[in-house]
């Protein structure tokens, strides 16, 4: 122990601030210690002098000026927190409103393509009509035209036609009765020759056979006749065999079939 | 409120109760007045760095670690004394007002008949800023290691060596 000093713990054994085995351990040392002893009577005396020295008081306008100044902040902290608080919330609305407006955009242009579909539908719609009524337009003068190739190219635009209205089949059917042209009427019976389920047609066909002198013509109206099983046709196939200018192949024709609509 | 430790109550002011920083006042505003009286000798240039000490505490709340709050307080007292000093010597300052400082200096150390003043003003500033917090403040080698970024040994060791260093000074001056 006598060699070991104890001078670095003499603060610390002064202000009471070791545990009790260093203190014991320094205190043994004292005892023995005439240098540590000297060591520690003078640091007690610079000690007793840091506990003399008069501590300096600051005056009262620190205080009231740090008061004054906490205040100050107070107030401000107040509308700090409102104002944060406001933040948050118009921070949280914000996304809303974000939100919101996300959701308006897209719902008002799906609208809007909805609206624009069928005013382009509507407008379609319109304008098919408008080519159909035209092309009627056109077919039907076409029909009436001079030129038989006009008339044929007239009669070859039913194929333009879905269904037809009644003014273009009564239009064919005319062509088909009435046309000088032996062949404007053979394309208006096959333009009409597409559409024998409708009566008016099956009767327009009969009227036809009739009427036609063209035997290629005949030939073709009997076939299609007998084709729909068309009844009604049997009593002018029979006028037919009955008459001396129907040709004699057109008879056997009509010998050959009339068996199976009657 | 009394029994609270100044870290708990420093978090609460942290968290926006700032009248708590009144008891943090009354309890520190004397020794970092002391301590930076004792640093610089010039009363109105210590009153007005507490001040700004404990504005700083009012702005910087936030930024309150949780650590030791002595260390945190004695921190800001050495920055706002550290700043004031640069500042000064940026501006370099008339040569007759550092006459007069010096003389006005003077004299409160003679009206103190400060012995230990002296001698504490013959000790490097960083000496004599460690062994005045250590003395008079009481802060634990653990805040003063905290303090100056060391470890509590090593400042133990350097406050010993300190005080040898002063005891000697004043002991020959008495």
């Amino acid at each position: 122990m006598e060699n070991k000093h104890v001078l670095d713990q003499i603060p610390d054994y002064l202000d009471g601030t070791l545990d009790n085995e260093t203190m014991k351990a320094v205190e043994d040392h004292l005892t023995n210690c005439m240098e540590c002893q000297k060591e520690l009577e003078e640091m007690r005396v610079l000690f007793k002098a840091f506990e003399e020295e008069k501590t300096t008081v600051p005056s009262d306008r620190l205080k009231a000026q740090f008061e004054e100044v906490l205040e100050q902040e107070k107030s401000l902290q107040g509308n700090v927190v409102h104002m944060t608080q406001d933040k948050k919330s118009s921070w949280a609305n914000n996304i809303l409103k974000v939100a919101a407006s996300i959701a308006l955009l897209v719902a008002s242009f799906q609208m809007g393509s909805v609206f624009q579909q069928k005013k382009v539908d509507k407008e379609i719609a319109l304008l098919k009509d408008e080519t159909d009524h035209m092309k009627q337009t056109a077919m039907l003068s076409l029909m009436e035209n001079q030129s038989a190739s006009k008339r044929i190219q007239g009669v070859s635009y039913i194929e333009e036609f879905e269904n037809p209205d009644e003014a273009i089949i009564q239009a064919l059917a005319n062509r088909l009765l009435n046309d000088e042209n032996d062949n404007v009427r053979l394309t208006a019976f096959e333009a009409l020759s597409k559409f024998t389920s409708s009566e008016k047609v099956k009767n327009v066909l009969i009227e036809a056979l009739e009427k036609e002198k063209n035997p290629s013509i005949q030939v073709a109206i009997i076939q299609t006749l007998v084709q729909i099983q068309e009844k009604k046709a049997a009593e002018p196939m029979k006028r037919l065999l009955e008459q001396e200018d129907t040709q004699p192949f057109i008879k056997e024709q009509i010998k050959a079939v009339l068996p199976s609509i009657t | 409120m009394e029994a609270l430790s100044d870290e708990m109550i420093m978090q609460k002011v942290a968290d926006g109760n700032l009248d708590l920083l009144k008891v943090l006042f009354d309890r520190h505003h004397k020794h970092v007045y002391n301590f930076l009286y004792k640093m610089s000798g010039n009363r109105m240039l210590s009153e007005d760095l507490t001040q700004d000490v404990f504005y700083k505490l009012i702005k910087y709340r936030d930024s309150y670690n949780n650590g030791s709050f002595l260390s945190w307080l004695f921190t800001i007292a050495r920055n706002s004394l550290k700043t004031h000093y640069t500042r000064n010597h940026k501006s370099h300052e008339d040569i007759e007002v550092l006459a007069y400082k010096a003389v006005e200096e003077e004299q409160e150390v003679m009206e103190n008949n400060a012995q230990l003043q002296h001698a504490l003003n013959q000790l490097d500033p960083s000496d004599r800023e460690l062994v005045i917090l250590n003395r008079f403040k009481e802060i634990k080698y653990e805040d003063l290691a905290e303090m100056m970024g060391s470890t509590p040994g090593a400042i133990k060791t350097k406050v010993c060596r300190i005080l040898k260093k002063l005891k000697h000074i004043y002991l020959e001056n008495l």
